[in-house]
């Protein structure tokens, strides 16, 4: 199932059915020992990190060490400039995921309802990744202007193109009984899409969805990073190029607890939205 | 006396097939039903069951020929009829009572009726206990009683089954059955039962027909005297063996022909 | 769907990858109408042109063969590690309990920001073939992964029946049962690591085409800028289409 993580479109269909009528259900040992192991990697990796500073493996100018870091952090949780770019790097996601996520899912319906013009376009947009948007960085200056519009438009491009695929992909690979039922009953056209085409097609969807969040993070703060005048990804280029090592640091770090946090309550989140089908 | 069931008259259907040739899946078949009653429908492969049954549950325009239920025509899905799939058609994401509460939920049944009528339907097809689980925890035996319970609960005076135990083995298949043939007996629902099976057939049924090859008509019209509160022990009976000779008798040449058909075209 | 349109549902007469083509030149020709209504696009034919011209130099052909050189090397390596990473994540139940959700996080993770902590480590040359395969890296891994998880269970008891040793359980079994996947991690990593090499380049390097595009932006000479996007762009797609029709055809 994470292959969904990395390929933008899900291949394999959830309707498969299973050998085994699905009564397996993952048992939550598992889960509580990686939620153990993990945590312990990252103390793990602290120790590390501790350990090589103390013993001098490499110098506090390549990798300050942790003694200085979390000072640091406490001091910059605390700051206002922090929770300003904290706020606009927010803001850009939360547009991105929005706008895109909302687009993407129409676009995903409107290829299933027209599916030679989905195939039409599916080469370009399943290539989407292949192209660094980020070039599009000064074409987006040109267009609408220095501002945050630029990377909230690049940051929704990225968003909408897995949300679009994997609607598409899940609604096409709908079992063709449930349109059946759903004519055989009378349904309209929107209950067929909300009650019946849309429920069915959502783990495709909610995979769509949470790939749409994770590509607007990523999109939203490489984009500060290379281009942008405020927001977390410029605070970070912005704080190497003064070489405040220390400061940039903790910046990199809060970036990734923000992303891991992030992939966390997505996969907590995709589990309840997805309760009771087969395998959750 | 008896009130008319379903009236199939003068019915063909044609499929415009493309750039291959048109396809004649049904042709002029004409047949009456009377209210209550069981009938079975077997055929060879791909000679047109299912289309029938799709025209007479209004899911597909006839090309010529029209179809009655209870003295009234049919121009489309129609809540008067009630279908059973072949495929699992429980929905996922519902529990035993939402998937059998959905068809009345779609139909507009009021809502306290919805949760009285779902409780008595899966009392009825023996799903006691598991009211709240959702399908991928139910045997897919069970899950076609899912199905079968959210059918009858919209309360439809005609019950279109498409072979609805191909998916499953043997032993599920003859206790479902059963309990179809004992639930019909007490609901008295006027029933079209498609089926592959001739002792499932004529173990359930009170008349088979027997479809032909391309085009499909109706060949053979056999009623099934048997008891009415048959078992599954009369298929060692002389009466079940005869009935099974005649329609294998009929079919066999049938079958031959569509697989003769079917091997030379691919 | 009406009930008349079930019987004519067949293959679609439009030829879908005319289709296509029929798309990209109506993306030229909107590129072509904006080029006209604003002086700073430069019109499809002038950014060839200064394409080849570009090409005619040198100095250009450096900054080409630094980036390619470096995304090849990045692609490799990228290929080779999540290949062995996802193998042992796909086969050993304790690797997966221990590492996943520490991968399943990274994925998720904006790399780039990742880069200024590597640069004094990596050099400037070396970054951004490690950024390149820190991009690509994941999706190889996370699909081979998947792959090997998703294997019916039937291919490991008729590997064992045939008393296969594990090259050829490696071989014979696990690539072909998992080449869907492999070749979906693949084109993503190809992609991906082209994407990390020429973002590292637009933050800061000596030689490559991503600081060739941000040059030419600073220099206003927007010919220049669009050429290299048009090349990157046209390569990357290029490269990915490929892969991704080699996909299609892999049952
Ligand atoms: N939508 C369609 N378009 C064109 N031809 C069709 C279509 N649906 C069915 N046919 C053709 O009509 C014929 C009858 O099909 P149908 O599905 O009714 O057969 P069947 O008796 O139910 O077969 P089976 O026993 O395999 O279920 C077949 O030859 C099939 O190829
Ligand atoms: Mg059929």
């Amino acid at each position: 199932m994470e292959s969904t993580v990395a390929a933008p479109v899900k291949t394999e269909s959830p309707h498969t059915p299973t050998p085994v009528p699905g009564r397996r259900r993952k048992r939550p040992s598992t889960g509580l020992l990686s939620a153990v192991c993990t945590f312990g990697l990252l103390v793990l990796g602290c120790l590390f990190w501790h350990l090589g500073s103390a013993l001098a493996w490499w110098s506090p100018a390549t990798i300050p060490p942790l003694t200085e870091v979390t000072p640091a952090l406490v001091e910059i949780l605390g700051s206002g400039e922090f929770w300003g770019d904290a706020g606009r790097t927010g803001f850009e996601i939360a547009i991105a995921f929005v706008g895109g996520g909302a687009f993407g899912l129409l676009v995903g319906i409107g290829f299933w309802k027209a599916p030679t013009i989905g195939r039409v376009f599916e080469p370009y947009l399943v290539s989407f990744y292949a192209v660094p948007l980020v070039l599009f960085y000064p074409v987006m200056i040109v267009i609408v202007g220095i501002n945050q519009w630029s990377v909230i438009i690049l940051a929704s491009i990225m968003a909408g193109i897995p949300m679009a695929l994997n609607t598409w992909v899940g609604l096409s690979g709908l079992p063709p009984v449930y349109l059946k039922l759903a004519r055989s009953l009378g349904c309209n056209p929107r209950q067929t899409m909300f009650e019946v085409a849309l429920p069915a097609a959502a783990p495709f969807i909610v995979a769509g969805l949470r790939l749409a969040v994770v590509y607007a993070l990523i999109g939203a703060v490489a984009m500060e990073f290379v281009t942008a005048s405020a927001g977390l990804g410029f605070r970070i280029r912005y704080l190497y190029e003064s070489f405040d090592t220390v400061e940039m640091f903790v910046y990199v770090l809060v970036v990734l607890a923000m992303s891991l946090a992030l992939t966390f309550l997505l996969s907590v989140a995709e589990r309840a939205l997805l309760r009771g089908r087969a395998g959750r | 006396m008896s009130q008319p069931g379903i009236q199939i008259s003068d019915l063909s259907v044609e499929f415009a097939g493309g750039d291959a040739d048109p396809v004649t899946a049904v042709s002029g078949v004409s047949q009456e039903i009377d209210a209550h009653r069981f009938v079975s429908i077997v055929g060879p492969s791909g000679c047109g069951k299912s289309t029938l049954l799709n025209v007479v549950a209004g899911l597909q325009q006839p090309t010529a020929g029209s179809i009655m239920i209870d003295g009234k025509p049919v121009t489309g899905p129609d809540r008067r009829i009630g279908l059973v799939f072949q495929e699992d058609s429980t929905l996922p994401w519902k529990t035993t009572t939402d998937n059998v509460a959905f068809g009345m939920r779609i139909l507009g049944v009021a809502k306290r009726d919805q949760q009285r009528r779902a409780q008595e339907m899966i009392d009825l097809v023996g799903l006691q206990g598991f009211e709240q689980s959702y399908p991928a925890m139910l045997s897919g035996g069970m899950r076609q009683r899912v199905a079968l319970a959210r059918t009858l609960a919209q309360q439809p005076s005609v019950l279109l089954m498409d072979e609805p135990f191909a998916a499953l083995d043997q032993q599920t298949r003859i206790l479902l059955g059963a309990e179809v043939r004992r639930i019909w007996r007490q609901t008295k629902q006027t029933v079209l039962f498609v089926t592959h099976d001739l002792s499932e057939a004529i173990l359930m049924s009170q008349q088979v027909w027997v479809m032909s090859y391309r085009p499909g008509r109706i060949i053979d019209v056999i009623d099934v005297d048997l008891p009415d509160d048959r078992d599954a022990s009369v298929v060692s009976t002389p009466a079940f063996n005869e009935l099974q000779n005649r329609i294998w008798s009929t079919l066999q040449q049938e079958a031959m022909r569509g697989f003769v058909a079917e091997s030379t075209a691919a | 769907m009406t009930a008349a349109s079930v019987h004519t549902r067949r293959r679609p007469r439009i030829n879908v990858p005319a289709g296509s083509f029929l798309l990209l030149l109506l993306v030229i020709l909107l590129w072509w109408l904006a080029a006209q209504l604003s002086f700073v696009i430069p019109t499809p034919a002038d950014t060839v042109g200064a394409l080849v011209s570009n090409f005619g130099d040198a100095d250009y052909r450096r900054h080409v063969e630094a980036t390619a050189a470096a995304v090849l090397v990045a692609f490799l390596v990228a290929g080779l590690l999540g290949v062995l990473l996802g193998l042992a994540l796909g086969l050993s139940k304790w690797v997966r309990i221990i590492f996943e959700p520490l991968v399943v996080g990274f994925n998720g993770v904006p790399k780039i920001v990742l880069y200024p902590v590597l640069l004094p480590i990596f050099s400037l040359s070396g970054s951004k073939i490690v950024m390149g395969v820190l991009f690509g890296l994941f999706p190889i891994l996370i699909n081979v992964a998947a792959g090997i998880r998703d294997m019916p269970a039937v291919y490991w008891k008729l590997a064992r029946s045939v008393n296969a040793n594990w090259w050829q359980v490696l071989t014979q079994i696990i690539v072909p049962a998992i080449r869907r996947p492999l070749l979906t991690g693949v084109r993503l990593a190809a992609s991906l690591s082209a994407v990390g090499v020429v973002l590292a380049e637009f933050f800061s390097t000596r030689f490559g085409l991503g600081r060739v595009v941000l040059r030419a932006y600073g220099n206003g000479n927007y010919p220049d800028m669009m050429a290299t996007i048009l090349l990157l762009i046209s390569v990357a797609f290029i490269v990915s289409l490929l892969l991704w029709r080699w996909e299609r055809k892999t049952r």
